[in-house]
């Protein structure tokens, strides 16, 4: 390891001490052009430092999401009443969704993001990619392949965690950061795309670097506000103190920033943000954030907005958490809830029509499951919940999940299927879909995709892709499937705390 | 389907049908020249509508396999079923002007029979059955997700025991039981005394918790299960008792799923003569109709 000049400072007793338990902490991997290095969705638990040569990075999932509609040739039925639904994958050119958010760069595990028209990026010699999942054993986030004849070194977190600390490395990181990403990562987020090159490269030298231990906490509520962050790597948790305890406002990931705030308003922190996992965060101090919003107005605007909105969801987040229910309310995540499939036990013949309805509607795959926990003489079924506090969205490797101003959860088109979702949602209520789509043979050319390969006329190979789902509430349809099928009329939609709310004190 | 006010609509127009029809049934009755009969225009009309109704009420099985197709809510359909359903059977009577008709008619009329009473009991059973379940089901899953469970109650149980008895030295189907997911068992070294309660385990709650047991397994039984437990309870030092008592957990969970399944099959059961015999129906109604016609 000392061979390599960027790690030569470290001690050798430091790398002993890493070796004493494997010696294959760190390995050095040739390449050919070509050969892929590690696929996004997989799970992995190293990181690689591009040592010679360069390597594509890109998305290999289709750029699209999965929707249910009924199927062209099947829509010529008596007076319209007879449809045939399938799921198929749109893209957001094709079904612009309700507050459908055209993001222009998708964040990834790796010091670039990917453009959302063209996701394929190149690193090269002193990169390093793969910290995420090597820090937090996150899903790769990204595919990447040889794009010429490559060296890499492939390390584990223990070997991670020494290259990190020394003070060249590091410093060549974030040299590297300053450099190369922290322009894009800046105009990644809608508020800050208009700021000029010149501008950023005032930012540049001056912008922090700062690493956070998980459970840390970045800002505390109270706090005088004194900087804007913005989150490189990693997931950050906002909650709000309440007399009967933290409420959870948001989880904020790679591309999404916080702390301005209490910077416009001139005053405190709303809220205390703290690090979920390893967290990397770019801190703008507050001269520079008064000279940025002084000099460009559009940028003040924009966050002032975003913060009013932002205020807005606190306020009914914090009305809503004031009613503190019943303890089983509160155990069953109803509390939480903004929506939820109910079947009434004592109606319920247990025939299972709503399962069937909605795996009918949903091109075979049942969103929801007749069994859960039960409150009074209700199933609450394993149907999405649109929950406020969405476990769902932490360890997005690609940040795909998020939530409609109605609270409602959204998966984004550059979902990467890689079930992280499923396994974090509480409730299992997130499924995972297989698309059957022609075999994925992207080519990049030049760090352009010329080709997105549908060649499946002619009978070749089929792929399968994977495609995170949930209730979409049969969006379309004037009801439900499953309560429109229920024929025992059991199964009801509702808003669990106005519906139980007679119940509740 | 809970008969509720959701239904007085269906049930007031279903009478004032039958008296309708009654009351025409009776005028017709009494004039008609060569008194009333299934091949007379009235008793066509009467025919015709009854099995209107039936092949309506029968539409209900198709209409369930296309679940998206927005042909109406599933209840609105299930309500017309039940209730045009029984509207047919005055119908029926009214076309035989109540008489047994030939082999075939006397066929079509058990077999109708059999169909009106197997959807009246299901009909029946479906108003405190789910209630019923709610209230002694506890521990309720999804039907066919009862073997799984046994197996994996069974998997729990195997640990428990083994901790404090050591290897149990039971046969396990083991490709079967690793392919569903059964952890394997940590066995440890046996607890001093713990030979009563392995020797319970193996002979009795073992087996009582298979997917298949006994109906007459002592353990079946809340009672006979407490007195047994309450027995092994008596022989066992007092480190034993709190896996007993995770065991007595594991049985009462094992009888609730299989009161879940009792009931499952009494919930649904009916349906096994309600549809094949509509099915017959309708094929030995087409052959009267179309012998009736013939000559």
């Amino acid at each position: 390891m000392a061979a390599y000049g960027d790690f030569a400072e470290i001690p050798a007793k430091q790398w002993e001490r890493q070796f004493e338990f494997t010696d294959r902490a760190v390995v050095r991997r040739r390449f050919r052009a070509g050969e892929i290095i590690c696929r996004e969705g997989d799970y992995g638990s190293t990181a690689f430092y591009v040592v010679r040569g360069k390597v594509d990075i890109f998305l290999s999932s289709p750029i699209a999401h999965a929707k249910s509609r009924k199927s062209d040739a099947q829509s010529r039925g008596i007076f319209g009443l007879i449809r045939r639904f399938a799921t198929g994958l749109v893209s957001a050119n094709q079904d612009q969704r309700e507050e459908e958010q055209r993001r222009h760069w998708i964040p990834i595990d790796a010091p670039i993001d990917l453009a959302y028209d063209n996701p394929v990026g190149q690193l090269g010699p002193g990169d390093l990619f793969g910290e995420m999942t090597c820090m937090s054993f996150y899903p790769r986030s990204a595919t990447v392949r040889a794009a010429e004849d490559c060296e890499l070194l492939e390390m584990l977190r223990n070997v991670l965690e020494v290259v990190k600390k020394a003070k060249s490395f590091k410093a060549k990181i974030e040299a590297n950061y300053r450099q190369r990403a922290l322009a894009t990562h800046l105009r990644s987020v809608r508020e800050f795309a208009e700021l000029p090159d010149e501008f950023i490269d005032y930012l540049r030298p001056r912008v922090e670097l700062l690493t956070y231990e998980p459970g840390a906490a970045i800002c505390n509520q109270g706090d005088a506000a004194d900087s804007l962050y913005l989150v490189r790597i990693g997931f950050v948790q906002v909650s709000q103190r309440h007399p009967g305890g933290d409420l959870v406002l948001a989880y904020l990931s790679r591309g999404q920033y916080f702390g301005e705030m209490g910077l416009i308003a001139g005053g405190v922190r709303t809220a205390t943000c703290r690090a979920l996992d390893h967290v990397e965060v770019v801190r703008i101090n507050k001269e520079d954030f008064d000279v940025m919003v002084q000099r460009f107005p559009g940028v003040r605007a924009k966050l002032q907005v975003e913060a009013e909105r932002r205020a807005a969801a606190t306020r009914l987040q914090t009305e809503t958490a004031a009613q503190i229910p019943l303890d089983r309310f509160l155990e069953q995540g109803l509390m939480n809830a903004q929506n939820v499939l109910l079947i009434d036990l004592e109606k319920c013949t247990r025939c299972d029509e709503c399962v069937h309805a909605c795996g009918a509607a949903h091109g075979g795959i049942t969103r929801l499951l007749r069994d859960g926990l039960r409150y009074d003489k209700f199933l609450v079924t394993t149907s999405c919940r649109q929950c406020t506090d969405p476990l769902c969205m932490i360890g997005c490797p690609v940040g795909s999940i998020r939530r409609r101003e109605s609270l409602e959860v959204i998966i984004e088109d550059w979902c990467i299927g890689c079930e992280k979702c499923a396994k974090q949602c509480p409730y299992g209520n997130i499924t995972i879909h297989n698309f059957d789509v022609a075999e994925l043979s992207r080519v990049y050319e030049g760090q352009k995709v010329i080709e997105l390969a549908d060649t499946a006329q002619d009978g070749s190979k089929r792929a399968v892709v994977k495609k995170a789902t949930t209730c979409d509430l049969c969006s379309g349809l004037a009801e439900p499937s499953c309560v429109y099928a229920c024929p025992h009329d059991a199964a009801i939609r509702v808003h669990p705390q106005e519906f139980f709310s007679g119940q509740l004190p | 389907v809970i008969i509720d006010r959701s239904h007085w609509r269906w049930m007031i127009a279903t009478l004032a049908l039958t008296a309708i029809a009654s009351i025409s049934y009776a005028v017709y009755a009494a004039r008609w020249p060569d008194g009333p009969g299934g091949g007379t225009i009235p008793g066509m009309i009467y025919g015709l509508l009854g099995s209107g109704l039936m092949l309506f009420a029968g539409l209900l099985s198709a209409r369930k396999r296309v679940p998206t197709w927005r042909l109406g809510r599933a209840q609105t359909w299930l309500k017309g079923h039940i209730w045009l359903g029984i509207l047919s059977v005055p119908l029926i009577l009214f076309h035989s002007s109540f008489r047994w008709g030939g082999r075939l008619e006397q066929v079509l009329w058990w077999v109708f029979a059999l169909i009106v009473l197997s959807g009246l009991f299901g009909l029946a059973l479906q108003q405190f059955l789910p209630r019923l379940m709610l209230k002694l089901v506890s521990m309720e899953t999804i039907y066919e997700q009862i073997p799984h469970v046994c197996l994996a109650i069974r998997g729990s149980a195997d640990e428990v025991v083994a901790v404090v008895c050591g290897p149990l030295g039971v046969e396990e189907p083991s490709a079967d039981a690793e392919e569903k997911g059964k952890k394997k068992t940590k066995a440890s070294q046996p607890m001093e005394g713990s030979g009563p309660l392995k020797d319970f385990y193996v002979r009795q709650v073992r087996p009582f918790l298979d997917s298949n047991y006994s109906v007459t397994a002592p353990l079946a039984s809340a009672t006979h299960a407490s007195a047994m437990f309450e027995q092994v309870r008596i022989m066992l030092p007092q480190p034993l008792h709190q896996p007993l008592d995770q065991l007595a957990v594991f049985c009462e969970e094992r009888r609730q799923l299989a009161l879940q399944s009792r009931l499952h099959g009494w919930l649904h059961g009916w349906l096994m003569i309600h549809i094949p015999l509509s099915c017959v129906l309708g094929v030995l109604g087409t052959a009267h109709a179309v012998l009736a016609l013939w000559y």
